[in-house]
């Protein structure tokens, strides 16, 4: 029996920490730490409910944007705001083109070192590479020329002798299983995708300003729309939105995707590993008639329990018996005891750490762990996120998901279970981005054909104005963050924040285990998960890479 | 007091020429500051059918305030030399209470202006001891306001005089900090102007030594015993 | 010093000549089927080497300063990360987890001492012993410290790490620092929230290509980028000059792209390259798609709020309450005050005052002036 930690998780968002019990080289118990906090919802109290956008957005600036988005909408929850139909279609645009960078970058840049062996890239062959790639794309750039020159790239820097990033990696691990040819085609994405995710993030710029960070606005979107003016949203602006759409959309079907297929085919062992808990949570979002109509989401709202697709349970955010917080794990207190569960409406953040002292080799784990809060759904642990969204839309009897969801599993000739892993959360991922771009193209066209009619307006003012607000007010705003379900709550009193409390994706998934032992995803997830050699965690990144961590969104 | 009824008077020439043209200068771009400034800090709206290039009000408005600056602060520096230079009514210690009899009289102009007992005893016929301290109070304002004011200017400009103060904005904690202590602070000449206006002609009413016009023509009046 | 010799050294000592050494590059250019685009990449490669070594590191943060370096479109960042330096630790990027990510920063240290550049995303946790922010079981400022010791130069990412950013807010509840506060070298402060992509990656080619540090203010930022403010270079400035304002959003001059200061702009007290080499590869600004300068780059933007108001709330008096509330308050007391004392003073001094007019009457004639 040995005891891992790895610490830092690298190639994720945050200070994540695994501690981890091996047995006969498979892990039989794990322990997910969060290790940094900054304390927002002690610094939102007291600030105006107009500008929780901005600092909930800098939670994270890699899911930038999506916190913004649930923020807005909580205080319009709050105040009874809804907004015009081209400030629905422009957040849509903006929340698509995060999901489509943010898991873009995830696959090539976070996750796919763990199964992409970088310096057996160097043996590979260039035509047989060639030959691959352009078996499964019609992306141009598949030339043996093309392929030979990124080789030649990666001999050149492995031959400086300067590693660099990939310094120390477990290249040569057993695990690892793609042929040479497969390695360099994944090198070559690798860079390829790295300079494409720059252009995607545009749409926020011309939407929102700049990324990462781009701005919000309560009641609508900043940006107005003239076609009569340069100063505004108008034809080249869209021209643009539209090519970038169009550049997305190739991109993901044309390299994502088939890459993801073919990496999958020579992994389909870990359609075994790293299911994990049995349930899962999505709020749902895309809104196509308000956000207040979740029946018109794209993606559906529910709740599935013990892997049981044939039935959706109704999540209600606003039930104070629904949703609720503990901490009987984490560094922190409740005024009427540690174990008491809170609704997020009457959620406390007051920090109580009882750790050991750093510089430090173990936790604590009997006792608190982590920065992470414990959140539940109906006193079970969940898990959110793009598998989660998947299945519900599945089950949901969604069009959209079961063809791309049922073309995916024949091409890798697996069962529908197979989704219930660490591959199958990790190909969920690219098979919304599909769905995702094409929405987006939706989306556009719906945005164009509404400005068309003559209907430009982007922001509703009847309750800009703090003086038309009620003393109190409270409200709720959920989104479908890439990493899973987000919601934020606020309490408003006196024009002022009163309570802001955010219950992330990453807090759901990564939070320790509750007073009742009940692992959350990650922990649970791990178990079982087998380890070839305890100084190499390679596995152990996998399964931990397949939810896409975020911890700074976690702790916030 | 017993013979208040031989009652003649004389004239004393208590403000020089230069103390009177600081006043009024001093009094206009004052008042030009904080018209100025309040647009600056409030802009109201005019929109016309206009272009930008057709129109430059705010402009203006602000260029105002920006001469109006530099006036205001040449005119200050003036003051501060006639306060080592000038007749005893001008100079630097009356406005700063260092004497035991200063003291006194502060408590005495009090009771009077507050309590509103009647006079007694003589009161100094300059500027009362008072008015002297708040006028130091005032000066120490302007001051701020200057550096403030040539604070924010040394980042629109590359003269040397508003380069002088640029270490201020790091110091408040930046600009913002600068614009809104500098903003803040033209509440205080208003509540000033006030005030101080009230009083002059308060206590021409009570003194009776031709406050008012003091500050025009430069003579008080005062009983001749 | 042997083993680090470049190639350009080598054949130097090989008695090659430049010409040569050039020839050599376009050589080797051409082998890597780099073509004659790549040329200028691989001359820098071989001659600089070894490329300069740099530890990244995270504290409290958001990982938004990582994502904007990303987004650098000249140079890109492929080429940053390959070519132009080794990005020895970064947990956003490397491969390696854990031990293994540890050890690549202390070879980094150890090997390169006096050599490396840090690179340090995210403020410093000093209260309670550093306990909100710990990586490997090593508090942030420890690790600070340790990596401070030896670097060459140090740059603070974002205002994370130059001021403070968001967890410094207040009540700042982690006690979370900028670096420049905790180490005693200097230290290259680059903010904003992020900072933008190009202006990262060129403050890091500034130190290599120029193979110095960039002129900096008294605020330690580059003056390369940090002189000016947004203001300044604003394309809406003429709106602003000319009066021209969004009195609410989306009216008719948010429309016509009118100057958004009185909907809070904080353009004019924020000092930031955005007006000029704006985002995303020059796509835009927030100004420019309609919302005003939050200040992100600024010392306590975060406490310079509310954001959608010219002036800041008055401290201790609520979210509504300005500088221009209390000081009309003051005012409107202030005439009240001198009002009801011009009506005592008339009742009560009214006998005195008709005294004072009685006993006034000159016996005869008039007063003679009597001059000192
Ligand atoms: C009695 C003296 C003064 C008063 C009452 C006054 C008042 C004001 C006010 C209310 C503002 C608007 C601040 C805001 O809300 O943004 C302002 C702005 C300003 N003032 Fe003054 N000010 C005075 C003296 C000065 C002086 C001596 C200078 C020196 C140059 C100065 C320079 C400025 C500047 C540069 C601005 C910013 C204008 C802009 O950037 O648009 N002020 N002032
Ligand atoms: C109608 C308007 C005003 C009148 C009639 C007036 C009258 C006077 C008089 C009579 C004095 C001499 C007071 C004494 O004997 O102690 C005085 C002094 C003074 N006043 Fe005014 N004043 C006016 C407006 C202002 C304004 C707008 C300001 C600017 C803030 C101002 C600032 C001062 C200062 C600083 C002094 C002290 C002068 C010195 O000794 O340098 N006054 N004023
Ligand atoms: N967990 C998380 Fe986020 C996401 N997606 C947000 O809500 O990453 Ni930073
Ligand atoms: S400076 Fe802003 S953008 Fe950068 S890490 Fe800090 S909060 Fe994020
Ligand atoms: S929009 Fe902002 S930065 Fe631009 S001119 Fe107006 S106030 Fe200045
Ligand atoms: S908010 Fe920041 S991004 Fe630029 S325009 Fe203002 S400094
Ligand atoms: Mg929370």
């Amino acid at each position: 029996m040995a005891r891992i930690v790895v610490d830092p998780i690298t190639r994720i968002e945050g200070h994540l920490r695994i501690e981890a019990t091996v047995e006969n080289g498979v892990i039989t118990d794990a322990y997910s730490s969060g290790t940094m906090v900054r304390g927002f919802e002690k610094i939102l109290k007291g600030r105006d409910p107009r500008d929780a956008w901005a600092f909930t957005e800098r939670a994270c600036g890699v899911c930038t944007t999506v916190h913004a988005l649930a923020s807005v909408r909580t205080v319009e929850d709050a105040l009874g705001i809804s907004v015009p139909k081209n400030a629905e279609l422009i957040r849509n645009l903006m929340f698509c083109t995060q999901y489509v960078q943010d898991h873009v970058v995830h696959f090539y840049h976070l996750h796919a070192l763990d199964w992409v062996d970088v310096v057996s890239a160097l043996k590979a062959d260039p035509n047989e590479t060639s030959t691959i790639a352009k078996a499964i794309s019609a992306w141009p750039k598949s030339s043996p020329a093309y392929f030979a020159a990124v080789q030649q790239r990666v001999k050149t820097f492995v031959e400086s002798g300067q590693l660099g990033i990939f310094a120390n990696g477990y290249w040569g691990h057993p695990a690892y299983k793609l042929p040479p040819a497969v390695n360099l085609l994944g090198v070559a994405h690798y860079l390829e995708a790295l300079e494409w995710q720059k252009e995607i993030v545009k749409i926020h710029a011309i939407f929102g300003g700049k990324n990462p960070h781009p701005n919000y606005l309560v009641g609508g979107v900043p940006c107005s729309i003239n076609l009569e003016e340069v100063n505004a949203i108008n034809s080249e602006r869209l021209n643009f939105v539209g090519s970038l759409i169009k550049g997305a959309i190739d991109m993901v079907e044309q390299v994502y995707l088939p890459d993801l297929l073919a990496v999958a085919g020579f992994y389909k062992d870990w359609a075994a590993v790293g299911g994990g808990l049995k349930n899962y949570l999505a709020y749902g979002d895309l809104p196509t008639r308000g956000y207040n109509q979740p029946d018109s989401f794209k993606f559906p709202r529910g709740a599935i329990l013990d892997r049981n697709l044939d039935e959706i349970h109704e999540v209600n955010p606003r039930d104070s018996e629904e949703i609720k917080e503990y901490i009987s794990h984490s560094w922190y207190k409740y005024s009427d005891g540690d174990d008491a569960g809170k609704h997020p409406w009457d959620g406390e953040t007051e920090f109580n750490y009882t750790g050991p002292k750093p510089p430090y080799a173990h936790l604590n784990v009997d006792g608190k762990y982590s920065w992470l809060k414990t959140p539940r759904w109906k006193e079970h642990p969940m898990e959110v996120g793009p598998l989660a969204r998947i299945l519900v839309a599945y089950a949901s009897g969604n069009d959209d998901v079961k063809e791309v969801v049922g073309e995916a599993l024949a091409k890798l000739d697996v069962p529908v279970t197979a989704v219930f892993s660490t591959l199958g959360r990790t190909a969920a991922r690219g098979l919304e981005t599909r769905l995702v771009v094409r929405w987006m193209k939706e989306f556009y066209d719906d945005l164009i054909a509404n400005i068309k009619a003559g209907d430009t307006r982007t922001f509703n003012d009847e309750k800009w104005d703090p003086n038309t607000w009620p003393a109190t007010a409270e409200g709720v705003g959920m989104s479908e963050a890439p990493r899973g379900a987000l919601a934020h709550w606020i309490r408003i009193k006196d024009k002022q924040i009163d309570n802001y409390q955010l219950v992330v994706p990453s807090t759901w998934n990564a939070s320790p285990r509750d007073g009742m032992g009940q692992r959350s995803a990650y922990e649970e997830a791990l178990i079982g998960t087998p380890v070839a050699n305890v100084d190499q965690p390679l596995e152990i990144l996998r399964t931990i890479h397949s939810f896409d961590p975020c911890i700074a969104c976690a702790v916030h | 007091m017993q013979n208040t009824t031989t009652s003649s008077y004389q004239r004393v020439y208590v403000w020089e020429f230069p103390v009177r043209l600081y006043h009024w200068v001093n009094a206009i771009t004052v008042t030009i500051l904080i018209v100025t400034g309040y647009v600056i800090g409030n802009p109201t709206t005019i929109t016309y059918g206009n272009e930008a290039y057709q129109q430059y009000w705010f402009g203006t408005v602000r260029f105002l305030h920006f001469v109006s600056a530099f006036i205001f602060f040449f005119n200050f520096l003036v003051r501060i030399y006639w306060g080592f230079v000038g007749n005893k009514f001008a100079k630097w210690h009356n406005f700063i209470p260092l004497k035991k009899d200063q003291w006194r009289e502060m408590v005495e102009i009090l009771k009077v202006d507050i309590l509103q007992t009647k006079m007694r005893g003589r009161i100094s016929l300059g500027h009362n001891a008072l008015a002297g301290l708040i006028y130091f109070l005032t000066f120490i304002v302007f001051l701020f306001q200057c550096i403030t004011g040539f604070a924010m200017y040394s980042s629109m400009s590359s003269s040397p005089l508003p380069q002088l103060f640029n270490w201020v904005v790091p110091l408040m904690g930046g600009d913002f900090a600068v614009r809104q202590w500098h903003h803040m602070f033209m509440w205080f000449f208003i509540v000033f102007i006030i005030i101080h206006v009230y009083l002059v002609f308060y206590h021409d009413y009570v003194e009776g030594r031709g406050t008012t016009s003091s500050m025009v023509g430069g003579w008080k009046f005062t009983r001749k015993d | 010093m042997a083993e680090n010799l470049t190639i350009w050294q080598t054949m130097q000592a090989k008695g090659h000549s430049r010409r040569e050494f050039l020839k050599f590059c376009s050589f080797a250019a051409a082998l890597a089927g780099i073509g004659s685009a790549g040329f200028p990449r691989v001359l820098r490669a071989f001659e600089k080497e070894p490329r300069p070594p740099v530890i990244w590191l995270h504290f409290q943060e958001c990982t938004c300063c990582s994502e904007s370096f990303i987004r650098s479109s000249h140079p890109i960042v492929a080429d940053v990360v390959f070519d132009y330096l080794s990005l020895d630790y970064t947990e956003t990027l490397q491969a390696a987890a854990g031990f293994q990510a540890e050890q690549c920063m202390e070879d980094t240290m150890k090997k390169f001492a006096g050599k490396y550049i840090l690179l340090v995303e995210g403020s410093i946790p000093l209260e309670d012993d550093g306990i909100y922010c710990t990586i490997a079981g090593k508090s942030a400022v420890d690790i600070l410290r340790e990596t401070a010791k030896n670097a060459a130069a140090v740059i603070a990412w974002g205002s994370c790490a130059s001021n403070g950013c968001i967890q410094g807010a207040a009540p700042n509840p982690t006690g979370a620092t900028p670096v420049h506060d905790i180490l005693s070298q200097p230290v290259i402060n680059v903010p904003g929230c992020p900072p933008i992509a190009e202006v990262m990656t060129a403050v890091v080619t500034h130190i290599l290509v120029f193979g110095k540090i960039p002129e900096l203010d008294s605020q330690g930022r580059p003056r390369e980028f940090y002189s000016r403010r947004v203001h300044d270079t604003c394309y809406r400035r003429p709106t602003y000059d000319a009066g021209l304002f969004v009195e609410s959003w989306d009216d008719e001059n948010a429309r016509k792209g009118y100057c958004l200061y009185k909907m809070g702009c904080r353009g004019p007290v924020t000092y930031n390259a955005c007006a000029v080499t704006r985002w995303n590869e020059g796509t835009s600004y927030p100004i420019q798609s309609g919302h005003g300068c939050l200040g992100c780059s600024e010392n306590g933007f975060w406490d310079n709020g509310p954001f959608y108001r010219h002036l800041a709330s008055f401290p201790g008096f609520g979210i509504e309450t300005t500088a221009d509330t209390i000081g009309t308050v003051v005012g409107v007391a202030a005439a009240v005050g001198v009002t009801a004392h011009a009506i005592t003073t008339n009742i009560r001094k009214r006998k005195l005052i008709a005294e004072e007019i009685q006993n006034s009457v000159p016996e005869s004639g008039d007063v003679e002036g009597g001059e000192e």
